[in-house]
């Protein structure tokens, strides 16, 4: 019995000691699930090290950070939580992401404008202001009668892919990750935006702070449709 | 009798780790700002439809979690054990999983779902209705299974002896089972709104988040910890105060309690 309990003992120390120089733990914005793995592998080949990702709602995450969860790197589009959190050296901004209004495949509803947003006959569903992507949809200063307010923005992607809604705000990167949603009407490329900022939690974070600014990250982000350089 | 005493100190381990996050809990609360946050619409509202949702859904499992426990438990029927594991599946299947089973079953173009929107125009996501339907689904196998526990253990005697003496079923159903199993009918209540009372993640996955509608005191809690941590507390407290005013008494009343005698 004492052996076994000292075996765990030991094998706990070892497991929570053993994470090698090369191996980062990033917490990342639910809007990058689709980015970060691609971004991650690149890094990986590049440099030998391990990197394991969390995704979550960006204010779940820096809770979590303040609570002392390990993370060695934050990617978030609401730059203030970095400041909250606290980082090593400055926060870096990689990549920039649109609001698009966004409905299942084939429009079964005819959502032509923003003035649809407000029907009552709509399901619409965006997300709670607390996440950044709900901060940006408030910035939008439309009249939204919505049905739902989800906690993270791939929750809203997930309504219209099912169809339980018939209309929502989510972001361009969104929109061309799914193939059953599309945007409601041909929507200029323009703001309301937002930022993605990466802060270390750790130095050893900061090369992968450097290579996400990097042309190859950045040709990686692009081609999963986000805006890379500084938005305008 | 008199415990010996490493029964003592494990049990007494036990409390302690059970009651430390409640006393966590409490040493965080914001004592004195609490009458300020516990008269925010952003509380009150959530407390409301909580207590709605969870006490029409305990009234929703009792209608129909009795017959389906005493089915369960005195009929002979082929294929009794799958029906039973199908029944207790909700307790161990992981919420988010229930809730999005429920939207591929229920929801706009679900199984059933789209036959409802297109018949009744009813869709259930995004109603209250729906948060109640989730948490029917959560909470049955807790009184199913209390219920179906005291059902099989109770000798059929009684019942018997109605019946040879000419006793209709339903009379004996009325007049003998059911008195005798409403110890056992509380504590699955007491069970079954304590589960549907704390449910959040079928809640929001299958019925969604809106204020008034579907935001349940768990929904509240945790964008409150996103956003204002002072009023997610306060929505803890409530939440404690309203599950022991309920647990309390329960256990007292309805709650099997053997006491051996001095």
């Amino acid at each position: 019995m004492r052996g076994l309990l000292v075996a765990v003992l030991l094998a706990t120390a070892v497991a929570c000691s053993g994470s090698d120089t090369n191996d980062l733990t990033v917490f990342a914005a639910s809007s990058l699930t689709d980015v970060l793995p691609d971004l991650a592998t690149e890094y990986e080949n590049e440099t030998g090290a391990t990197i394991t990702t969390v995704f979550g709602g960006s204010n779940h995450l820096a809770a979590q950070l303040r609570d002392g969860a390990p993370a060695d790197a934050f990617l978030t589009a609401d730059a203030r939580l970095l400041e909250q959190v606290g980082t090593r050296d400055r926060p870096v901004n990689f990549a920039s992401n649109r609001l698009v209004v966004a409905v299942p495949a084939g429009n079964p509803a005819g959502v032509s404008s923003l003035a649809d947003l407000a029907r009552d006959d709509l399901r619409v569903v965006i997300c709670a202001e607390t996440v950044p992507c709900g901060a940006a949809t408030s910035g939008m200063n439309s009249t939204i009668n919505a049905d739902s307010q989800e906690i993270s923005v791939r929750a809203v992607l997930s309504r219209l892919s099912l169809g339980e809604a018939d209309v929502g705000i989510v972001y361009a990167t969104d929109v061309a990750s799914e193939p059953e949603v599309q945007p409601a009407w041909q929507q200029p490329e323009a703001c309301p935006c937002v930022t993605y900022t990466a802060g270390a939690r750790t130095y050893r974070a900061l090369p992968f702070l450097a290579f996400l600014t990097s042309p190859v990250a950045q040709g990686i982000l692009t081609r999963h449709g986000f805006a890379t350089g500084e938005p305008d | 009798m008199r415990a010996p005493r490493p029964i003592l100190a494990v049990a007494t381990v036990a409390v302690i780790f059970i009651s430390l996050p409640v006393v966590g809990l409490l040493q965080r609360t914001p004592w004195s700002s609490l009458d300020e946050l516990l008269s925010r619409d952003s509380v009150i509202q959530p407390l409301l439809l909580s207590l709605l949702v969870s006490v029409i859904a305990v009234l929703v499992v009792v209608v129909i979690g009795t017959p389906l426990a005493w089915t369960m438990a005195r009929v002979d029927m082929p294929g009794r054990r799958i029906v039973r594991a199908l029944v207790l599946l909700p307790m161990v299947l992981p919420p988010v999983v229930g809730g999005t089973a429920l939207l591929f079953a229920l929801g706009r173009r679900g199984l059933i779902g789209q036959w409802l929107d297109q018949w009744f125009g009813l869709t259930l996501p995004f109603t209250t209705l729906g948060a109640v339907v989730t948490a029917v689904f959560v909470a049955l196998p807790f009184y199913v299974i209390a219920v179906e526990g005291a059902l099989e253990s109770g000798t059929d005697d009684l019942e018997q002896m109605a019946g040879t003496l000419g006793a209709e079923p339903m009379r004996v159903l009325r007049r003998i089972t059911l008195p005798r199993l409403l110890p056992a009918m509380g504590a699955g209540m007491a069970l079954a709104w304590a589960r549907a009372l704390g449910e959040f993640g079928a809640t929001i996955t299958f019925a969604g988040n809106l204020p008034g509608r579907t935001q349940t005191l768990p929904l509240a809690t945790f964008l409150a910890l996103e956003s204002d941590t002072e009023e997610a507390m306060a929505l803890s407290l409530v939440m404690l105060i309203v599950s022991l005013a309920v647990l309390i008494p329960m256990r007292d009343r309805w709650m099997p309690v053997r006491r051996r005698e001095q």
